[in-house]
């Protein structure tokens, strides 16, 4: 009877195996594009409609420069270079406008109904007035 | 074994339950009776005010006073304001309660947060305030019946920011047990539920004199700037209420803004037509609004930054205009942050 159990227990281990999972590595965060502002807040409240956000427009490209297109308030106010400081899970972005000094803020890129949108806060003008713009990508 | 650890237990509860019965029950409901405070003040000026307090106790306990007071951000209280007491329990003096302080009862927030989310603006028009909270340097320890009294005597330089200010000041007192509950038995003049704290609001107070523009929180007003304090690079709403007063305006469902910014190095830029770049959106009720990006809206070039401005609102024609209070005199806004 012991031999029995003991038969089954070496098949039991032995059907074992360890399976090696390779991971999946998490894709770098492309911003790559023509962003436009869909939404806007002042000190938390929504000034989307108040102002005409519709003609501007933030442009990265691949070889990590940006353009302003129509200039708003924001973080920065020429065109310059920007990184992100984890190209697989950044941060921060930050931006660095020609002849001027890097500015960095939070890097907000959540996906709400399955499209990539870019949230980023700054403050242009009195340090107690802080703005977010809503960005979304430019089919 | 099991008895003495029976007896044990029970010592324990009963400490347990006197302890909780003290916790529960020790409090002091409180009454601002009387503040005094001048008239008028000019800027910079360092302003006595007075609240004098009686408190009721239904307990036995110790518990650390706290006196908030609602004021403009830019009169900077926690840097502008101190305090002391005397009273029947002894004399002393307030420090600024540290905002890592959680308020009791106060949901996680701090005592300044919390007096905001109770008290908001008493009454005030303009949201650019703050309340500004200290604490008692010790305790005071109170027994059963114990009815108090005593004074807070505050000084507060106002006018921190250079502006004329016309504003509703308002002070809570309250302690650090019980936060702003009360309870359901009645304690005569202290109020309905009689509570453990209470606030006072204060008639229109005025502060003249400063080099700013005159900010008034207590009087409706015919135009509102939000944000109350803003750069040229910020986006400025202006909006206008032609409820207030009936104006020239009163009826027009079509109005402009007309403006004219002046920059830092001296030119003035005049921006007055009835086009869609000037006109203002109707909000309803008789209120228009328009949001400008002041660098644009003049047409500033980099080197330069606007310092001010003044306006008018006017109908289509550009003929109809109100300035302020409706008068001959355009409205004045200063781009500052202080």
């Amino acid at each position: 009877m012991n031999r029995y159990i003991l038969i089954i227990a070496v098949w039991l281990f032995s059907s074992c195996r360890v399976e090696e999972i390779a991971p999946v590595a998490e894709a770098p965060k492309n911003v790559t594009g023509s962003w436009k502002v869909i939404k806007a807040t002042r000190n938390g409240t929504d000034i989307t409609s108040a102002f005409d956000f519709t003609q501007f427009r933030l442009k990265f490209d691949s070889a990590d420069n940006y353009t302003l297109v129509n200039r708003l308030p924001f973080l920065v106010n020429k065109n310059g270079k920007y990184k992100l400081d984890d190209p697989a899970y950044p941060f921060k972005l930050t931006m660095m406008p020609d002849g001027g000094s890097a500015v960095s803020t939070s890097f907000n890129y959540p996906t709400i109904a399955g499209i990539r949108q870019l949230s980023l806060t700054f403050i242009p003008g009195c340090e107690l007035n802080s703005y977010i713009y809503t960005l979304e990508r430019e089919n | 074994m099991l008895p003495r650890l029976n007896i044990k237990g029970r010592k324990i509860w009963m400490l347990s339950a006197l302890l909780i019965v003290a916790i529960v029950f020790s409090f002091c409901h409180i009454k601002i009776t009387k503040v005094t405070i001048p008239a008028t003040a000019q800027v910079g000026d360092v302003v006595p005010i007075q609240l004098d307090l009686d408190v009721s106790c239904n307990s036995d306990g110790s518990d650390k006073l706290i006196v908030g007071v609602l004021m403009p951000k830019g009169w900077k209280g926690t840097q502008n304001m101190t305090a002391t007491y005397t009273s029947s329990k002894g004399n002393g003096s307030f420090a600024m309660t540290p905002l890592t302080t959680l308020a009791p009862h106060g949901d996680g927030k701090n005592w300044p947060d919390y007096m905001r989310a109770t008290f908001g603006i008493a009454g005030n028009l303009i949201d650019d305030m703050e309340w500004v909270v200290m604490q008692s340097d010790v305790p005071f320890t109170y027994a059963n019946n114990d009815k108090i009294t005593g004074s807070i005597n505050l000084n507060l330089k106002v006018g921190a920011d250079d502006n004329p200010t016309i504003v509703k000041l308002a002070y809570v007192v309250a302690n650090t047990t019980n936060g702003f509950t009360s309870d359901n038995f009645v304690d005569g003049g202290y109020g309905a539920t009689a509570e453990y704290y209470n606030e006072y609001i204060g008639d229109c107070f005025s502060v003249t004199g400063g080099g700013g523009d005159l900010v008034d929180f207590c009087n409706p007003q015919l135009t509102t700037v939000s944000p109350p304090k803003s750069l040229d690079n910020d986006l400025v709403t202006l909006t206008f209420d032609s409820n207030v007063i009936q104006t020239d305006l009163s009826g027009n469902d079509e109005l402009y803004l007309c403006a004219t910014g002046t920059t830092n190095d001296g030119q003035t830029i005049a921006i007055c037509e009835q086009t869609t770049r000037t006109q203002m959106k109707p909000l309803g009720g008789g209120r228009f609004a328009i949001t400008i990006w002041p660098r644009s809206f003049f047409g500033v070039s980099d080197s330069q930054t606007v310092t001010n401005m003044t306006y008018f609102i006017t109908d289509k024609t550009g003929t109809k205009q109100v300035g302020y209070g409706n008068t001959a005199a355009p409205f004045t806004y200063k781009f500052k942050c202080g």
